[in-house]
């Protein structure tokens, strides 16, 4: 449906986007996610043809449209201060690219009374632009862009002006609109949670390059970075010493514990540097009489399982969970629990944190990830 | 003394004295600047006329009026007056906003070169301006020099002397404060606005009539009563680059005071042509404030 190929954009000297390449399937909601200036919006607006790409190609059910106009590329976008036209009421607003596309009055009304409807705001049909709330303007911007009935609609993180409470709504019905409407959708947003609970398929950006594309389970689960690990959630990175190269490295923890990592030594050496990130949500916590006996049986290294005994600095309450920080020796490291695990814990304690070396993922000193 | 506040404690005022206190200072001049002198004038067009001096002093007359009313002359000058100051008007309004447009539209460089064109017009005083106008334009001038030079033209256009140079001259000094005007709005516009709608699928010139004009409106209007009371008081321009026969109600005031020495008419048509101004521009302003435009903007 949508295919962009190598496209690279300039602003004079700044390259904001770097040989991106991507392809959207038809009625496929794809966000594009990232820190702000990595590019994502720049990429938007390359696709609607607000900026011309220095290279690389662009083209929608085939059709190239790399060097067309904005208003000759079927699509239409969304954009983060909604852009209404303040001289015009809601209808009108929603009405006006039927207007461009010379339908008759009557009809023009009628389809975007229609538009407005759809999303919910068909009883502010009269009002202007500055009488709405946020989440009325967003919506009928949503409804301007819908009633062009474009191929593809680009989406510039249009919940960001919104409290969180409205964003969240909003991100289920918008999700329902592009299901039932089967409208393939382009979203840029900077919010993790959001493209999580948007997003059939995910790319994310960084430093005006797509570092990596795939459905959101598998980016968080399988990062190919360590931006990306970093970017997608919180979690503790541990920098280790690998000791021994074997075929899989053993490497000795800043906090006295060694073990044995399940990745490929290949081109590692002896004192290389390997940071280990270690999932919040994929630590245990157990009581620490019953690990110090396992440790010793381990005789020194660790290869399933790793204990570290650890004490508890403080706890946080979060809602539903209880964010717990933890200090092993020197370094700072933090958990997440269910409030009924975490409840009887109190700063002073000493705790054994385990994990299992397949859970940890590995990243090399340069980022990347080690398999 | 006590040692209580430091400040003197002024005794409280209600609030309607305080408010006309703190207006004092702007009605003051208002009324000095303003009112008086208008006041003198309109005092003045109803005095009697003697051929001794300029007027007669604590007489009464409406004879000013009367030759105002009855003279085909000064109907004619009139009419050229206000046909001239319309023609300027529509004309530095739309050169204001094709400039002001431009401006926006260009890149920073070109921006900030076409603002500061408009913009150092404004230093050099009137007569330098209409001088500089005469070197462009005459039969000798650089225009002329330029066209013939590259073969455009086979004999130099008269451009000055005539009303041609009269309106060149005049649009000369009102030009740049509509674009000014029209500038100061359009740079509030969003741009983003603009994509929306060529998004949306309009070309170029519809998003103009159907983003950019609606946001304009008040710095258009400010820009037409600008050079609409300024060209209908043009003396200078016509004066100076006209052929003698585009005169102007200004400059037929002037000589009425200077040379007839009737300052009774004269003053009377001062009085009718603030009044038609002042008229005019109401509309304006009533018209604009009724669809929320300029004076709610």
């Amino acid at each position: 449906m949508l295919e962009v190929e190598g496209v690279t954009t300039r602003y004079g000297e700044l390259t904001a986007v770097d040989d991106v390449s991507l392809t959207v399937a038809d009625g496929e909601l794809f966000c594009l996610l990232g820190p702000s200036g990595c590019g994502k919006s720049t990429v938007l607006r390359t696709i609607a043809g607000f900026e011309e790409p220095a290279s690389g190609d662009i083209s929608i059910r085939g059709t190239d449209i790399t060097g067309r106009p904005p208003h000759q590329r079927d699509c239409s976008i969304v954009f983060q201060d909604w852009a209404l036209f303040p001289h015009k009421t809601a209808l009108e607003n929603v009405a006006f690219g039927l207007k461009m596309q010379g339908v008759d009055a009557a009809e023009r009304r009628e389809r975007a009374q229609e538009a407005l409807d759809l999303v919910e705001v068909g009883s502010q049909a009269e009002a202007a632009p500055d009488e709405l709330s946020g989440g009325q303007r967003q919506r009928v911007a949503l409804a301007r862009s819908l009633t062009v009935d474009p191929d593809l609609l680009l989406l510039d993180e249009p919940l960001s002006n919104l409290d969180r409470r409205l964003r969240e709504s909003m991100q289920i019905e918008l999700k329902d609109i592009q299901r039932r409407l089967e409208t393939t959708m382009v979203y840029v947003t900077h919010d993790q949670n959001e493209a999580f609970t948007l997003a059939d398929r995910l790319g994310v950006m960084n430093d005006g390059e797509l570092v990596q594309v795939g459905d959101p389970g598998t980016v968080y689960d399988d990062p190919k970075s360590r931006f990306v690990e970093a970017f997608l959630g919180s979690t503790n990175f541990v920098p280790c010493r690998v000791v021994a190269v074997e075929e899989q490295p053993i490497l000795a923890a800043p906090f006295g514990v060694r073990f044995q990592a399940p990745i490929d030594a290949g081109s590692l050496a002896q004192d290389d540097t390997i940071v280990v990130s270690l999932r919040p949500e994929r630590l245990d916590l157990n009581p620490a009489a019953e690990v110090a006996a396992r440790a010793v049986e381990d005789g020194g290294v660790a290869t399933d399982e790793v204990s570290v005994p650890c004490a508890v600095v403080e706890t946080i309450r979060r809602g539903s969970s209880v964010r717990i920080r933890l200090s092993a020796e020197e370094t700072d490291l933090f958990v997440e629990v269910p409030v009924e695990e975490g409840i009887d814990m109190t700063a002073g304690d000493t705790v054994a944190l385990q994990w299992a070396t397949d859970d940890a993922v590995y990243f090399a000193e340069t980022g990347e990830r080690c398999r | 003394m006590s040692t209580g506040t430091g400040r003197l404690s002024v005794p409280a005022l209600p609030e309607r004295w305080r408010t006309l206190l703190l207006l004092l200072p702007v009605l003051l001049l208002d009324i000095g600047a303003f009112l008086v002198p208008m006041g003198y004038l309109l005092r003045l067009s109803v005095t009697a006329r003697t051929s001794q001096g300029a007027f007669v002093e604590g007489s009464w007359s409406i004879d000013g009026y009367r030759y105002v009313a009855s003279s085909d002359l000064v109907h004619q000058i009139f009419a050229f007056t206000v046909s001239f100051g319309v023609g300027v008007t529509l004309l530095a309004v739309a050169i204001g906003v094709v400039y002001a447009y431009a401006a926006w539209q260009a890149g920073r460089a070109g921006r900030i070169a076409l603002l500061s064109v408009a913009v150092l017009s404004l230093f050099t005083t009137l007569v330098i301006k209409l001088f500089a106008v005469v070197l462009v334009f005459a039969p000798q001038g650089v225009l002329n020099d330029l066209l013939t030079g590259v073969g455009l033209l086979s004999e130099p256009v008269l451009l000055v002397d005539n009303l041609v140079g009269a309106v060149l001259g005049q649009l000369y000094i009102v030009t740049p404060y509509a674009i000014l005007a029209v500038y100061a709005v359009l740079s509030t516009l969003d741009r983003h606005q603009v994509e929306a709608a060529r998004d949306l699928g309009a070309g170029r010139w519809d998003a103009f009539r159907e983003v950019i004009l609606p946001h304009i409106r008040p710095g258009i209007a400010v820009a037409t009563v600008v050079s609409f009371t300024w060209s209908i008081g043009a003396y200078a321009a016509p004066l100076l680059l006209g052929s003698g026969s585009e005169q102007t109600t200004g400059i037929l005031i002037s000589e009425l005071l200077l040379t007839q020495f009737d300052w009774p008419a004269a003053a009377a048509l001062a009085v009718i042509t603030v009044t038609l101004v002042f008229s005019i521009l109401m509309v304006i302003l009533w018209r604009f404030d009724e669809s929320g435009g300029i004076l709610n903007a």
